[in-house]
């Protein structure tokens, strides 16, 4: 899979298709992104927002690859789309009464406020990634960088990184995995 | 302009995420929108990484620990929600004193 890929990039960059091919998966799976979203918090059916937004993590792990972050591509496909969508899949199915096709959506205030809110926060959002010079900060951060480990993929890079530097937040980490299924085991049991 | 882009999608995806969370009459659609918001936040962390630091990936690991405390998290309240269900049979949110007694 990151071969087909390292090849695809070396004929593309030989053929000089590589920007205008990277632009264009970038505003497909952007489309895809929105409608799925948007799929996602107006369907009324919770099945199908429950498939929308499978729709949406796969689309987010294309994203992932053309960031040339190939492991967390693989995480995510893995995590999210195998198991957590398939768990959310469960309850929905599992928690299916008859009171969720009757239930369409009536717009109340409550709704038109949150909307307001919501909006307002996306506007203040794009008004700051706007006004930021993030060229200044490239810049400065890429003087920093160590440039040895230009040979390695990026999967080694990150078990080095896991390994050396990020060793205790490993470990706490697959304690709390472990605490999770206890928890959920026991609480289920009952 | 091309991270400009990415980081104004991600903000849509947040926002979206935002209002789906708040005004979902069903505790399973408030799991799923927490999770579009986490996915939001991980594009995010992952872009900052290719563009920033492509040889140091520090994005790229905090993103793998978000992965992780989301699938947790996710197990914990579909438990939760699964449990609240079998003692009331019903999943309507502003019920929120259902674990009581």
């Amino acid at each position: 899979m990151k071969s087909i890929s390292i090849y695809l990039s070396l004929i593309l960059h030989r053929t000089d298709l590589l920007g205008p091919i990277h632009n264009f998966l970038l505003v497909f799976l952007g489309s895809s992104l929105i409608l799925g979203s948007l799929g996602m918090v107006l369907l009324t059916n919770p099945i199908y927002s429950a498939l929308s937004l499978g729709l949406v993590l796969v689309c987010i792990s294309l994203f992932y690859i053309l960031s040339n972050s190939h492991f967390v591509a693989a995480a995510q496909l893995f995590i999210y789309v195998g198991a957590i969508n398939v768990l959310i899949l469960f309850a929905v199915m599992f928690m299916n009464g008859s009171e969720y096709y009757k239930d369409f959506n009536l717009w109340t205030i409550g709704n038109g406020l949150t909307s307001l809110v919501c909006t307002s926060i996306l506007v203040s959002l794009i008004t700051t990634i706007l006004d930021t010079s993030w060229y200044g900060i490239i810049w400065t951060t890429r003087s920093n960088q160590i440039i040895e480990q230009d040979l390695l993929s990026n999967s080694q890079q990150i078990g080095i990184h896991l390994a050396i530097d990020f060793f205790l937040p490993f470990e706490f980490i697959s304690i709390i995995l472990l605490v999770a299924l206890i928890g959920a085991i026991v609480v289920a049991r009952q | 302009m091309m991270l400009e882009h990415i980081l104004v999608l991600n903000a849509y995806l947040f926002s979206i995420g935002i209002y789906g969370f708040i005004t979902s009459r069903n505790m399973v659609r408030a799991l799923m929108c927490l999770e579009l918001i986490l996915n939001a936040v991980n594009i995010n962390f992952v872009t900052f990484s290719d563009f920033f630091y492509s040889r140091q990936l520090k994005g790229n690991i905090f993103s793998i620990f978000v992965i992780a405390i989301a699938a947790v998290e996710a197990t914990i309240g579909s438990t939760i929600v699964s449990s609240i269900y079998r003692n009331k049979k019903s999943t309507r949110i502003n019920q929120s004193t259902l674990l009581n007694k």
